[in-house]
């Protein structure tokens, strides 16, 4: 048995993270003693329409996060408690709604910080409507081998050292959140475990009082005893002691009151909770709170250390005059053990997951990056650059030197092709619609493909399979490429030709062949089918594409890297025209008719529909 | 609870309509002469010159001067500028009309779990204590204002008559406002003074509390709150608590001089009682410390830095309870950083260290701790099967 929760309970939880942190402790609480869920909804309106992920055991549960309560209540409506995380600014209205929500029975509230005015009027309006209101600053709730509010009782193993996966015979009740989940401890080590425990708050105004409590616990079976911790300040300990010693009570009362080190002090100073402040002359001070208590008959120990024993003595007294029975307990080897997350099984070494991804380039899981296993800052300190880079994560090799300066070459002489082509064209439409980079570049990136500087990869792999397959035969080698392909990839150009040839495509040939020593098979076969090609027509020249292409399967690069090439130098162009256009506030633009052909059927009436 | 100082008092009486006599808060004795030249009352009234501090006993210090005319009121700020009263020093008077009364009143305001209780006396003044049977009560339920008819009635108990009453129900009711609209805890006016050839009424000396968890809806609170205990804070307990106001959770520091015990405890219910442990042996604390709510370790080492500097100790208490969620392991690697660092400083020697903890991750927290053993350190360490007090008794006992 208990008080105030139950295994009927339910609860909305009306906050953020706290409040989601909470849920997946009483979820475990539900999980050990085999309950359903406790939390069944979260009001939080910037989270509304979210769904939080609370785990029973291995039981995954999506709890919906609501806009508001009213909604909450109705999708719930087995709802009957509301716990408040959410911040003191707002504490006020939420609790408010709280209480006066039909199905609500107690509200129990959790933030620390509230106003005083505003958790007397939350008292007032508590007591108006025939509702327990618990708190503010209160660590929650906890009904042994029942229900769980809150974070009360800690970590899943404290809840099995405390025994409260099944109910004891004391009653706890604290205004210290930290000591409520002593005092379950000492109960649990002294005598034979809780029933329940409140933890009430330590602000000066709480919602609720020890004798409300202290009343439903004498109207509670189970509950043989109470174990009371208080503190000095404030009147509610003198009232329970008047409340014992009013008249004969069923249930036997141990306390404890803090605060009798303020006699000592220099005047003036005091700490502890907000509540914790002596009145004039005294009275509201820790002695004379341990006196009415003592007076009216509870066993009051002189100090903290004093508990164990007094809990111990109690619990003996009651199983001597048999209001206790001492029954076989659960076998603590038979509860649940809390599964483990994967992680954790992992360390251990008793499972084996298959991957999903693999990667061979590059790993971050270390301080910094690396790449291929070199780490970033040590590249850079050892003064390679971003040729380095491409070849580390594009081929998994760190380049030569000499053939990192081919790299760098392809990349400059591909960066930019001004303004009419299609990439810089399409960025450019986008920039002057008011779209941001990323997306304005990558309308430029759409436009990459077969008519578009997509032709690098099939121009290196068809002249390095000519080399292969048609060495000295560069007529059988374009007999096979009209047959199987069409035009060859990389040969012509709608400008140039061998009169006016492409600068850039002579300059890099030179490059390679002069100033390097490199071994270039396929760009060597290139050109033999250019010098073949150009006695048929003009045009028929060994373009940029194709230049490149041959050059990188030269440099062993995969082949369907190649295009990555264009790809990545002419981003730069790209991000450039974006910035240029946004310097200079471009604005929209569209075609002008002239430069459209309107082919398209006159004007004509729509015809009925059929 | 938050006291505020005279000048932010005077401020929100002044803008409920209490009256209040004229004043100006100076840092700068030469404003003062300038204030002279713009303002009628300063040039021709009697002054009077406080220490605009959280001072206790300031007459008696000489910290209080009236009486006095422009010239000597400059004089007399230039004097209790800067003056040093133990860690506190005077940054700032308040300079007020004297107001040549007829008589001195009493009107309190405190707020209680129902609503509050106003308080009335014709007999204020500094002999109140003695006067204390002319106080009359009334007792005013949340959220309900008076009427003027009523409160009338209780200035007539009090012994007002007549228009006298009157004003005293008007000012009353002022008052009232004053504490409801400003999330007020407690007022206190004593002396409320009356010149009747004017029928003028003045506020002379004020004391306000303020709920400072309610400072978000007042967004004219320029003020910041005084000392809650008994004196200006010192330069370390500064310093924690703005440690505090940054973190989530909360650490918490007050020094005792002159103490043998420090205390590093956690949560504001067991603090308290790890305070009265001390005491009931015998010993004296030398602070009190509460760190709660699972702060950051940064924040808890700060704190325990701070307590190893606190000279004369003996015994270093790190005690608690069975945390609900702070972190035993987490809070406990600031602890344990803090003891090094302050060690590595020629800090602690000859402190010996108790130890008792549990909560989340208690078994590796105290294992860690549990280490400073090999590095020299004093430390005696105990799990939750020690009683949570008993690690004093084994402190004062050795």
């Amino acid at each position: 048995m208990s008080i105030l929760a139950n295994k009927d309970t339910r609860a909305v939880i009306i906050g953020g993270v706290a409040g989601v942190n909470a849920a997946k402790r009483m979820a475990q609480f539900d999980f050990l003693i085999n309950k359903p869920l406790t939390i069944q909804a979260f009001v939080y309106p910037p989270e509304a329409g979210q769904q939080k992920e609370i785990f029973r055991g291995g039981e995954l549960n999506n709890i919906h996060v609501y806009g508001s309560l009213t909604p909450a209540l109705q999708e719930h409506p087995q709802i009957n408690t509301a716990l408040i995380y959410i911040g003191a600014s707002r504490g006020y209205q939420a609790a408010k709604e709280c209480i006066e929500a039909p199905n609500i029975k107690l509200i129990s509230m959790i933030t620390e910080g509230i106003p005083e005015k505003d958790a007397k009027r939350l008292r007032k309006l508590a007591l108006q409507h025939g509702k327990i209101f618990n708190g503010p600053s209160s660590i929650g709730i906890m009904s042994a081998g029942e229900c769980r509010l809150g974070v009360i009782g800690g970590e899943f193993k404290n809840l099995k050292l405390c025994n409260l996966y099944r109910a004891g015979s004391f009653g706890v009740l604290t205004k210290s959140g930290g000591l409520s989940n002593e005092a379950m401890w000492l109960c649990a080590q002294n005598g034979d475990g809780v029933t329940s425990a409140v933890a009430i708050g330590g602000d000066s105004y709480p919602g609720t009082d020890f004798v409300t409590y202290l009343e439903m616990f004498e109207k509670d079976p189970a509950t043989k005893a109470v174990v009371l911790i208080g503190e000095v300040g404030g009147s509610l300990e003198e009232e329970a002691a008047e409340w014992l010693g009013a008249q004969k009570r069923r249930i036997k009362l141990i306390a404890a009151i803090g605060g009798t080190c303020q006699e000592v002090l220099p005047q003036g100073m005091k700490f502890g909770h907000a509540g914790a402040k002596e009145g004039k002359k005294g009275a509201g001070s820790a002695r004379s709170k341990m006196n009415a208590l003592r007076e009216a008959g509870a066993y009051v120990p002189d100090t903290f250390g004093g508990l164990s024993k007094a809990i111990k003595q109690v619990y003996q007294e009651l199983i001597a005059s048999g209001d206790i029975k001492q029954e076989a307990g659960i076998d603590e080897a038979l509860l649940p053990q809390l599964p483990p997350s994967v992680q954790e099984v992992m360390r251990q070494g008793e499972v084996v997951v298959e991957p999903l991804i693999r990667t061979t380039i590059s790993d971050d899981r270390g301080e910094e990056p690396r790449y291929s296993g070199y780490a970033a800052s040590e590249l850079c300190s050892k003064g390679y650059g971003i040729e380095d880079v491409i070849g580390l994560l594009w081929n998994k090799k760190l380049p030569t030197r000499e053939e990192s300066e081919i790299i760098k070459r392809i990349v400059m002489i591909s960066a930019d092709h001004g303004p009419a082509v299609s990439g810089a064209f399409g960025s450019i439409i986008a920039a002057c619609a008011g779209i941001d980079m990323p997306q304005a570049v990558s309308a430029g990136m759409t436009m990459i493909g077969p008519r578009f500087g997509g032709a690098v990869t099939n121009a290196g792999k068809y002249f390095k399979m000519g080399v292969k397959e048609f060495p000295n035969d560069i007529p059988g080698f374009l007999a096979w490429m009209k047959e199987n392909v069409g035009p060859v990839p990389g040969i012509g150009h709608r400008v140039k030709s061998l009169k006016n040839p492409d600068k850039r495509v002579r300059y890099l040939v030179d490059y390679v062949k002069n100033e390097t020593s490199l071994h270039t098979p396929c760009l060597d076969f290139a050109l033999e089918v250019e010098k073949v090609t150009t006695a048929k027509k003009d045009n028929l020249i060994l373009n940029v594409d194709g230049t490149i292409g041959c050059i990188l399967m030269d440099l062993d690069f995969p082949e369907h890297s190649l295009n990555g090439f264009f790809v990545l130098a002419r981003t730069i162009g790209m991000i450039g025209h974006w910035i240029d256009q946004n310097n200079q506030n471009a604005r929209l633009i569209r075609l002008y008719d002239y430069l459209i052909n309107y082919a398209v059927k006159p004007e004509r009436p729509v015809p009925e529909k059929k | 609870m938050a006291k505020i100082l005279e000048g932010p008092a005077m401020k929100l009486f002044n803008k409920w309509g209490i009256p209040v006599p004229n004043y100006v808060v100076i840092m700068d004795p030469n404003r003062l002469s300038q204030l002279g030249e713009a303002n009628k009352w300063l040039r021709e009234s009697k002054l009077v010159v406080k220490a605009h501090e959280a001072i206790g006993g300031r007459y008696k210090l000489g910290l209080v001067k009236i009486g006095l005319n422009l010239e000597e009121a400059i004089e007399a700020s230039r004097e209790m500028i800067g003056t040093k009263i133990g860690t506190a020093e005077v940054r700032q008077v308040i300079i007020a009309e004297m107001l040549e009364h007829d008589a001195e009143f009493y009107f309190s305001i405190i707020g209680n779990k129902d609503g509050a209780e106003l308080l009335l006396s014709n007999k204020g003044g500094v002999d109140i204590e003695e006067n204390w049977d002319t106080v009359r009560r009334m007792f005013i339920p949340l959220d309900e204002t008076p009427s003027i008819e009523r409160l009338t009635e209780l200035a007539a108990e009090a012994g007002f008559e007549g228009e006298i009453a009157e004003r005293v129900a008007k000012i009353s009711s002022r008052l009232i406002l004053c504490f409801d609209n400003e999330d007020a805890q407690s007022i206190e006016i004593n002396p409320l003074v009356i010149r009747k050839s004017d029928m003028r009424f003045a506020a002379l000396d004020a004391v306000m509390n303020v709920d400072w968890d309610a400072r978000f809806r007042h967004a004219d609170w320029d003020f910041k709150p005084v000392s809650e205990i008994g004196r200006p804070y010192t330069e370390a307990e500064q310093q924690i608590m703005d440690i505090d106001s940054r973190i989530k959770g909360s650490v918490k520091f007050v020094e005792v001089p002159g103490g043998e015990v420090a205390l590093l405890t956690a949560g504001g219910g067991a603090s308290v009682f790890y305070a009265d442990a001390v005491v009931a042996r015998g010993g004296t604390i030398a602070n009190y410390a509460e760190y709660s709510g699972d702060p950051a370790d940064w924040a808890v080492e700060a704190l325990t830095e701070t307590i190893c500097r606190l000279p004369k100790i003996k015994h270093i208490i790190v005690g608690g309870a069975i945390a609900n969620f702070t972190d035993v392991k987490a809070t406990f690697s600031g602890i344990i950083n803090g003891f090094r660092e302050s060690k590595s400083k020629g800090y602690l020697e000859n402190v010996k260290i108790w130890v008792r903890r549990g909560g989340p991750n208690e078994a590796q927290g105290l294992a860690a701790i549990r280490q400073l053993q090999e590095e020299g350190f004093d430390i005696h360490v105990y799990d939750r099967s020690m009683p949570m007090t008993d690690i004093v008794d084994m402190a004062m006992k050795s």
